[in-house]
């Protein structure tokens, strides 16, 4: 795979306050990459720097082959995004919000309508193309949004913490569409977020803090590295069985134990698994990762 | 060309959705017009008869409906100076609201250039101003031709018209200077209400800037909209002050259509001299030029962040 996005040494300063500070990451064609990280953490601060909006203060960046700076036109010609806050017009309908955004690219009403056609259907655009944005329910307004990031057709899709004050259904609907979007067009998706689990998907996820790169991997690779994974073993509590998990931090809880390790645990459970007969592995999350990371959870 | 027409688009479609937006950029003229119902209209008709009353002969000369048209049209010369103030300002307030609502990043990471925004930011603005004045311009011209003649060719009328778009361009391009410095929508409406207030002095709707002292004069005068407002004064009475003149025959040797223009202010004074039209028309055009330089600069400053 190339590389969609390939950052060196990526720094912005406002005056002594360092944003982001020497960040360097590549983002591969097609896969679907998460900045992971609390607010002020210098997730969109990075993003408005990749999309031509900021001045970086230093570093080197290629967008598909352009350099950031030197040809901010070419970048914004490949690159769609979907904002944290709304970026529509509220008073203007649907069809003339993104009839305009068309028009942004340098095309023409006929041209807008043949890129819009496919999510006439699909992202049910069609049913609200008459509606005031305003009037939209946040799910529906998230979908326009969505859309309109797509309008020029780009090679990467920017997410910007993009389902930030939905409701759980709404979180989950803007989420079919995202995933339908990276399977069915392989479209290169950078995604921001505060939520764990929205990452679960991700090819790759970095995680900063304070402007710091602090951790990176596929998401299993840093569970298995920064998560512990607990095995529940439901049993009476008797010393010959605290024996068996000596060497493992454990606890006992009403009736069964709860054992933490890292790695695998099928040695264990093979070694005695005439013993070990009423259990359950729970594997460790992205917020234990986090947890472990910066010693607090996201948003707290 | 295609992206600055479609985001002029935009920012025209984002005013002209907005009912509320255009009722209160029109408030300004409104209250012109509500006043001149009350108490203004009777208040020209008084300086008018102070004048006639310096020479009574020549009251039987002058027609009772050029009265009327004169009075009509330094009431329409209010209401559309108010409103080339006030609606440009209002019009580039989606400048604000669309740095607070972060409106601005769309655009910002889209190919269009970054002069083409401010460019187009302008157009909208100046074209809004130019499309409403145009229209109370048309339905006050077409109201007083209905109740009597207002004396104007279409020579005349194209002037006035052009006159208009003028007043609209060289406030949008001052405001366009204005407006970067606002960090609030909250901000600029607060603004707005006293640009409102303040407008009607300023050009003399309420009371002709004649009646000031020279000093107040002179402040009036720095804003290019006072010098649109005379210009448009002046274009718009030309033909019923010539007929007025023409209807006493020379007898008074032109003194009360004189008198009329100094009353009504028909010249701009700046530091106790009076300029010529075609002073106050370069004056406008200088203060439009240094704006659109000043508004280049300073957005493209405001674009690098």
């Amino acid at each position: 795979m190339t590389n969609a996005i390939s950052v060196n040494n990526l720094t912005k300063k406002y005056d002594s306050f360092t944003a982001v500070n020497g960040i360097s990451f590549e983002v591969k064609e097609g896969e679907l990459f998460a900045f992971l990280g609390e607010n002020g953490a210098g997730k969109s601060t990075t993003i408005n720097m990749l999309c031509t909006i900021l001045e970086k203060t230093s570093g080197d960046v290629r967008v598909f082959g352009h350099e950031l700076s030197k040809e901010d036109d070419e970048i914004r010609k490949l690159i769609g995004i979907v904002f944290q806050n709304s970026v529509l017009d509220k008073k203007l309908t649907v069809g003339e919000n993104l009839m305009t955004r068309g028009a942004y690219y340098g095309l023409n009403k006929k041209q807008i309508k043949t890129r819009l056609e496919p999510y006439m259907d699909d992202f049910e655009i069609g049913e609200i193309w008459n509606r005031k944005y305003e009037k939209l329910s946040g799910g529906q307004r998230r979908r326009v949004d969505i859309v309109r990031a797509l309008i020029n057709e780009p090679r990467i899709l920017f997410l910007d913490e993009p389902t930030t004050g939905l409701d759980p259904k709404s979180r989950r609907i803007v989420w079919d569409y995202i995933r339908k979007l990276k399977d069915e067009k392989k479209l290169t998706i950078f995604l921001t977020t505060h939520y764990m689990e929205e990452t679960a998907d991700a090819d790759e996820v970095k995680i900063l803090e304070h402007g710091n790169i602090i951790a990176s991997g596929t998401p299993a690779e840093l569970k298995s590295r920064f998560a512990s994974s607990k095995l529940i073993w439901y049993t009476d509590r008797a010393m010959s069985k605290e024996d068996i998990i000596k060497g493992y931090e454990w606890s006992y809880d009403a009736d069964h134990y709860n054992i933490k390790f890292n790695g695998s645990i099928t040695e264990l459970l093979y070694r005695n698994s005439k013993v070990i007969t009423d259990y359950e592995v729970i594997k460790g999350t992205m917020d234990d990762v986090f947890l472990n990371l910066t010693g607090r959870e996201i948003g707290a | 060309m295609k992206m600055y027409i479609g985001l002029t688009k935009r920012n025209l479609l984002v005013y002209f959705k907005d009912k509320q937006a255009i009722i209160f950029s029109l408030l300004a003229s409104i209250i012109v017009f509500a006043l001149y119902m009350l108490f203004l209209k009777g208040t020209f008709i008084d300086a008018i008869d102070t004048v006639l009353d310096r020479a009574p002969m020549l009251r039987d000369r002058i027609n009772a409906s050029d009265l009327d048209t004169l009075t009509g049209l330094i009431l329409l010369t209010g209401i559309v100076g108010s409103a080339m103030i006030t609606v440009p300002f209002n019009c580039l307030q989606t400048v604000v609201n669309d740095r607070e609502n972060n409106v601005d990043r769309d655009i910002l990471a889209t190919p269009v250039k970054r002069w083409q925004i401010v460019l187009s930011y302008f157009t909208a603005s100046g074209l809004s101003a130019m499309i409403m004045n145009g229209i109370i311009l048309s339905i006050g011209l077409i109201a007083l031709k209905m109740s009597g003649d207002i004396h104007m060719g279409p020579a005349g009328i194209i002037k006035t018209y052009l006159v208009v778009a003028l007043g609209c361009l060289s406030s949008t391009a001052l405001f366009m200077m204005i407006v970067p410095f606002f960090r609030s929508s909250s901000a600029c409406g607060a603004f707005f209400g006293i640009l409102s207030a303040v407008s009607g002095f300023i050009i003399g709707a309420y009371i002709p800037i004649s009646q000031f002292s020279d000093k107040v004069q002179t402040v009036c005068n720095v804003f290019p909209a006072s010098h649109v407002t005379i210009l448009l004064r002046s274009t718009l009475l030309n033909g019923v002050l010539t007929d007025i003149d023409k209807s006493i025959g020379g007898i008074d040797n032109g003194a009360f259509t004189d008198s009329i223009r100094d009353i009504f202010t028909f010249r701009a004074s700046m530091f106790g001299q009076k300029l010529m039209l075609s002073q106050m028309s370069i004056y406008v055009m200088a203060v439009f030029v240094l704006s659109l330089v000043t508004m280049m600069i300073l957005y493209s400053k405001r674009y690098k962040k």
